[in-house]
């Protein structure tokens, strides 16, 4: 269909702008370059994406591999479904892939079908479990017991059993290599797989990872580097990677290489730390050639890592840069017990360092300094410390993992710490907030620069897509990724009807400015004023509405106000009203009623908070979000030490301005906010953006394109009544009958509608072709 | 009374969307600034309301043009499914009316209940007229309670006085749906199963007030085959919809008055039965229903008493049955429950069984060569305008007098004519629209069709 490449879509129709999009994919990917696409919620960008790629690796003889990273669960398991009716259209229509396997992954938490591990719900927990489970030397020890019949167990008071489940699939993968039979498999599919082989449908993803040709997973898997190395190393260079839903793409890169200490984690990392060395001093007594062999394998760490440098080359571990790789690990720590007062030695100073009652702010440079004069500890062995943790705790055969959290976090501290001059800070913070006077010292370690995340894979990766619903500003990203990227290209929407409205309201009906600047947030009047739009709201519009605040602290203090004011009397009468809270289970209660009044014909509101759960991730399509309304500008919190240092470092390395970033970062939410609304050409919805400051042209430039094509002249100044006469007006043109025929060649192609697209676009260069050479020739005639 | 066609057809839903569309499209265009208002609904807070932009002059002054485009409007309006297919046309509906505060919204003027009512008296009138063997009731529901208005009755005046009783004059509280349906259910469920059921639904509110779970009502409208209509006066609101998606009945917005009056209009042809797979072979294809068809009684001497209202009255109807004496009819007799009609009202209520077909509409500029134009409409005989091309020809030799004229013509635009599918006589939009909208029958047809 685009090109030469035949692409089977699994639709009789398709969006134009899905045509554009997957044209520009396949370019991209014609050139082994990045791409960064925008394209509005809702019409269908998964699916084209898809079945672009699929049957683009399908078409050439060289595979190349797809890893679609994507943010949550849920979405994981969307785009798999979408996967699967893609193939079973692909089958439908004649096009035979054998040997197909698309499959997910996800953590054990959510795969885990062990009853006795499942039953916890933390994540980390589960790990854990699962990892005494099946630890290599746990499995040895625990055959050894059950061979030789002697329940006397020696090592750990805990009794753990084999998972039935990974034992099945070891034995079974020993004797084939393909332990999944081709298809497409959601994570219930899988599951359900796993149940009936009695496989761990975990470990069955992560062994099928190399033959697999999609891999569905989260961005963890990519960019952190600590679970990268474990999954994505084998992915070779031409593997294509697309990010969905990148707008938050940076801020992932911050939290995978943040780490932050307080007392607890150093308090139990001090326990662990005795206990370690009571371990080491009890296999040095009973075997000590263990740890004699663990250090001559250290030793000749050295050699092996230069033979291997020629695949490191390739394959390099996406975070650690190459030099660090070819060295060994430093003499100093290589015996066990030296390790051990290591750590202890380091664990004291952060102590000591937590006990200040100020601020303080260094680079990784100055922290390291002052760290050698007072213990001596040389930079070297600390970038070490994260692998040597981890080599001993294999050599020494421990159980019981998750006593080791606190440690390993403390270990990879030092080592991040140690590696990065650049892009990094370690900062320390006394209290939690300027006005509490009981101290609760925390020690961030902030990445500043999330291209030293995101650097490593698009280097590794010939076409890495990012694409979101909300990426505009595009120029923004490249900036701060540091990327390259062939293709950036934003794309409205057609439409045959303007099926959502933003507003900018910036005054109540009193004339009185609405914003929610700081200094005037708490203004009563404004206060009321928001109030009064939001009975408004709830007066005029039907079914759901969801209301966003900037914080969770603006939303409490204004609710209160509207308490004490009356507003949430009046708006009750309409509608119910429910709130997010920080609690994840609070607030899915709250959404489960929320669309259950949505649907009875009760009417809710939602208020809830820009960056929160709500905003990310959840729909509000059709009745459950007629409105979105979103009250001041979603800015961080500026007084954040984390958040200057980032911006000082955005500054001075990618040359962006403070307010800059600061207002993209705050549109790129609201904008995400009010894409909650709309998902899908059938749907309509009012985005309602409640502050005086949406009015000026740098905030609405930063929209995205095809918000920006919708917001009228006469829409960017409006009082609360103005603006509710709008609603009402638009509410009921939307209501109107809405069928497909007019759609059809508009906002919907067939195959014929795109043949003739082609043939005009064809038609036009040939014509533009034809008018320069004319315009050539009557230039040349006057001439001549 | 129910008459079969073998042909059947899909449920005309679709086309009516259609229909519906096409007049939103107008109105978006014409009248969307004139039906809203501000909050406050003061009309100086309202946006211009400029009607006589629609107006526009020719280039000889003449209103010709807009005139003729609003008969166009008017003719399109009428376009409907004309397909035979079986309809109910003995009706049995409930209209349920939102008189909750939110009715007094000034949105439409000068009240939306007000606006609701003058439209309500007129519906009755019409769906009488229309529906003469029909029956209607009211419910009005407020403060989260139904109350009914009137009963089940096939006389006009009775809803009709009751239209300005306290009930619908006091607003207050929010409207249960839900009440308003089961007590139309209740009534509903005892009316003979050869008339349709429906309920008319006219709301203002966005959200209901209901005592329990909806979905169960929306069981129980299903089982009995009652079909939920609503207009709403606001939005789309999604429990209203879809209820009336599941009854398969229509669920349509108000733009404004006008727009309002024209949708709430729509429910009076009355809609094609429910053809229901399971039982359509035994008890829908051939059920015969017993009517009687009174005697008219001469004016006598002493009044007598009628059974229906027990006055005393000259003259009346005697049931062929059981020989008692109604005042008025279409009515069922009180004492034998025979359903006394008289013929005229059956075939009143025919034409909505065998519609007269739709006309095409010929551009005169672009009519086939084929076809001969005729020069006079065949309904009232006024000359058809004839295409240009046709008259370029012989005003050629003319002086600049008849060049002005073909001038005209041009700037007419074009001109259309209507020609019946059946009997291909043409007729001009007045007719058209006369036709369709009263006489129920082409004259051409008539004239045509042959003696037996």
């Amino acid at each position: 269909m685009i090109d030469d490449l035949p692409v089977i879509f699994p639709y009789d129709y398709i969006y134009p702008e899905q045509y554009e999009y997957m044209c520009d994919l396949k370019r991209s990917l014609d050139c082994k370059g990045h791409c960064l696409l925008e394209m509005p919620s809702g019409t269908g960008k998964t699916v084209s994406l898809l079945s672009l790629i699929i049957s683009y690796q399908l078409h050439y003889p060289e595979t190349r591999k797809l890893v679609y990273c994507s943010r949550t669960v849920p979405e994981i398991d969307k785009a798999l479904m979408e996967l699967k009716r893609l193939m079973e259209y692909r089958q439908a229509h004649g096009a035979n892939d054998p040997s197909f396997i698309g499959l997910g992954l996800t953590s054990r938490k959510n795969l885990c079908l062990n009853p006795d591990v499942n039953k916890h719900r933390e994540g980390r927990i589960v790990d854990a479990k699962c990892r005494d489970r099946t630890a290599s030397w746990n499995r040895r020890n625990i055959l050894e017991q059950t061979t030789a019949a002697t329940p006397n167990n020696d090592d750990d008071g805990d009794e753990i059993e084999l998972c039935p489940f990974y034992e099945t699939l070891e034995t079974s993968s020993k004797e084939t290599s393909m332990p999944l039979p081709s298809g497409v498999y959601t994570m219930d599919d899988l599951k359900d797989f796993g149940q009936k082989m009695t496989y761990c449908p975990y470990y069955l993803a992560r062994r099928m990872i190399p033959f697999a040709n999609v891999i569905i997973y989260s961005y963890h898997y990519m960019l952190d580097p600590k679970v990268a190395d474990l999954v994505s190393k084998e992915f070779s260079k031409d593997t294509i990677v697309v990010f969905d839903e990148a707008h938050n793409i940076d801020s992932t890169c911050f939290e995978a290489l943040s780490v932050d200490l307080n007392t607890n984690v150093l308090e139990a990392s001090s326990r662990s730390i005795k206990k370690l060395s009571q371990r080491v001093e009890q296999i040095k007594q009973e075997d000590s050639q263990k740890l004699k062999d663990e250090y001559e394998k250290l030793v000749e760490g050295l050699r092996m890592t230069t033979e291997a440098r020629d695949e490191d080359l390739i394959l390099a571990n996406p975070i650690l840069p190459d030099d660090l790789l070819k060295e060994a690990v430093p003499g100093n720590i290589r015996q066990a017990q030296h390790f051990v007062q290591f750590l202890n030695r380091l664990i004291e100073y952060l102590r000591a360092r937590m006990r200040v009652r100020h601020v303080v702010a260094e680079t990784p440079t100055s922290f390291l300094h002052h760290l050698r004069e007072i213990t001596y500890i040389d930079a070297k062995p600390l970038r070490f410390s994260a692998e040597r943790l981890s080599s001993l705790v294999r050599t020494l055969e421990l159980t019981d993992l998750e006593d080791y959290w606190a440690l390993s976090r403390v270990a990879s501290f030092a080592t991040i710490c140690s590696t990065y001059e650049k892009g990094f800070m370690v900062l320390f913070e006394p209290y939690e907030n300027d006005t509490d006077k009981s101290p609760n010292p925390i020690l961030h370690l902030t990445c500043l620069d999330p291209s030293i995340v995101v650097q490593p894979v698009f280097n590794r990766f010939s076409t890495v897509v990012v694409t979101s619903g909300t990426l505009s500003p595009l120029d923004m990203y490249p900036r701060m990724l540091k990327i390259y990227p062939v293709i950036q290209k934003s794309y409205t929407m057609s439409l045959t009807r303007s099926c959502f409205l933003p507003m900018v309201i910036t005054r109540g009906s009193d004339q009185v400015a609405m914003s929610s600047k700081f200094e005037v947030r708490s203004d009563p009047a404004v206060v009321r004023n928001f109030g009064n739009l939001l009975i408004e709201c709830a007066r005029v519009v039907p079914d759901g509405v969801v209301a966003f605040f900037p914080s969770y602290l603006y939303m409490e203090s204004i609710v209160a106000m509207w308490n004490e004011m009356g507003v949430l009397r009046d708006v009750w009468k309409h509608k119910l009203i429910f709130v997010e809270t920080p609690d994840a289970a609070e607030t899915s209660v709250a959404l489960a009623n929320y669309r259950a009044a949505c649907c009875n014909g009760r009417g809710a509101v939602l208020l809830s908070v820009a960056r929160g759960k709500v905003s990310e991730g959840i729909d509000f399509d059709h009745n459950y979000g007629r409105a979105v309304v979103m009250f001041g500008i979603p800015y961080q919190y500026t007084e954040s030490r984390i958040l200057r240092a980032r911006l000082e470092y955005l500054r001075e390395e990618c040359e962006i301005r403070e307010n800059d970033f600061l207002t993209f970062d705050a549109m790129r939410h609201a904008a995400q906010c009010m894409g909650r609304v709309l998902r899908g050409k059938t749907d309509y919805g009012l985005m309602v953006l409640a502050d005086k400051r949406y009015g000026r042209a740098d905030k609405l430039s930063k929209l995205p394109k095809w918000i920006q094509n919708c917001v009228s002249e006469t829409a960017t100044n409006l009082s609360t009544d103005m603006g509710v006469s709008m609603m009402k007006r638009f509410l009921k043109s939307m209501a109107q009958p809405f069928d497909q025929i007019g759609q059809l060649g508009v906002s919907l192609w067939s195959l014929k509608d795109i043949e003739t697209h082609q043939k005009g676009k064809n038609a036009t260069a040939a014509t533009q072709k034809v008018a320069a050479n004319t315009n050539g020739s009557s230039a040349v005639v006057p001439s001549g | 009374m129910s008459t079969r066609n073998p042909q059947k057809s899909k449920p005309d839903s679709k086309e009516d969307d259609m229909l519906i569309d096409i007049v939103g499209d107008d109105n978006d265009n014409n009248k969307m600034n004139a039906g809203d208002d501000g909050a406050n609904g003061y009309s100086w807070e309202e946006e211009y309301k400029r009607s006589w932009d629609i107006l526009e002059e020719d280039e000889d002054g003449s209103l010709k043009n807009s005139i003729a485009n609003i008969q166009n409007q008017k003719r399109r309006r009428l376009i409907r499914d004309t397909e035979t297919l079986q309809r109910g046309i003995i009706r049995h509906v409930y209209i349920v009316i939102d008189v909750s505060s939110n009715m007094a919204d000034r949105d439409m003027h000068p009240t939306r209940i007000s606006v609701v009512l003058k439209a309500l008296e007129k519906f009755i009138h019409e769906f009488f007229d229309q529906n003469p063997i029909s029956q209607l009731g009211i419910i009005v529901t407020k403060d989260g309670l139904a109350d009914k208005l009137t009963n089940l009755s096939g006389n006009p005046m009775d809803h009709i006085k009751q239209l300005s009783d306290k009930k619908v004059k006091d607003l207050s509280g929010d409207p249960s749906i839900q009440n308003a349906l089961d007590m139309a259910i209740d009534s509903l469920k005892h009316t003979p199963t050869h008339g349709s059921r429906e309920v008319i639904a006219i709301f203002g509110s966005l959200t209901t007030c209901d005592p329990g779970d909806i979905s169960k009502t929306t069981e129980q409208l299903k089982k009995n085959k009652i079909r939920v209509s609503m207009v709403h006066l606001a939005a789309e609101v999604f429990i209203f919809k879809q209820l009336c998606m599941q009854t398969k009945g229509h669920f349509s917005v108000a733009l404004n008055e006008d727009h309002f009056g024209d949708i709430f209009l729509e429910s009076i042809p009355p809609p094609p039965a429910v053809v229901d797979e399971k039982i359509n072979s035994l008890q829908n294809s051939n059920m015969l229903v017993m009517m009687g068809f009174p005697k008219r009684l001469k004016d006598s001497v002493v009044p007598t008493h009628c059974v229906c209202h027990h006055n005393l009255t000259f003259n009346g109807y005697q049931c062929p049955q059981c020989k008692s004496k109604v005042c008025s009819l279409p009515n069922n007799c009180d004492v034998c429950a025979l359903a006394l009609v008289s013929s005229p009202h059956l075939a009143r209520s025919y034409h909505h069984l065998f519609p007269c077909p739709n006309f095409e509409q010929i551009d005169d500029s672009k009519a086939p060569n084929n076809l001969v134009l005729a020069e006079t409409c065949y309904g009232c005989l006024s000359p058809l305008s004839l295409p240009v091309q046709k008259e370029q020809p012989t005003k050629n030799k003319e002086t600049s007098k008849g060049s002005k004229q073909t001038h005209m013509v041009q700037v007419m635009g074009p001109t259309y004519r209507y020609k019946c599918p059946k009997c291909q006589k043409q007729f001009c939009i007045e007719c058209d629209i006369f036709i369709h909208e009263n006489l129920h029958n082409c004259p051409g047809c008539c004239a045509t069709a042959n003696p037996q």
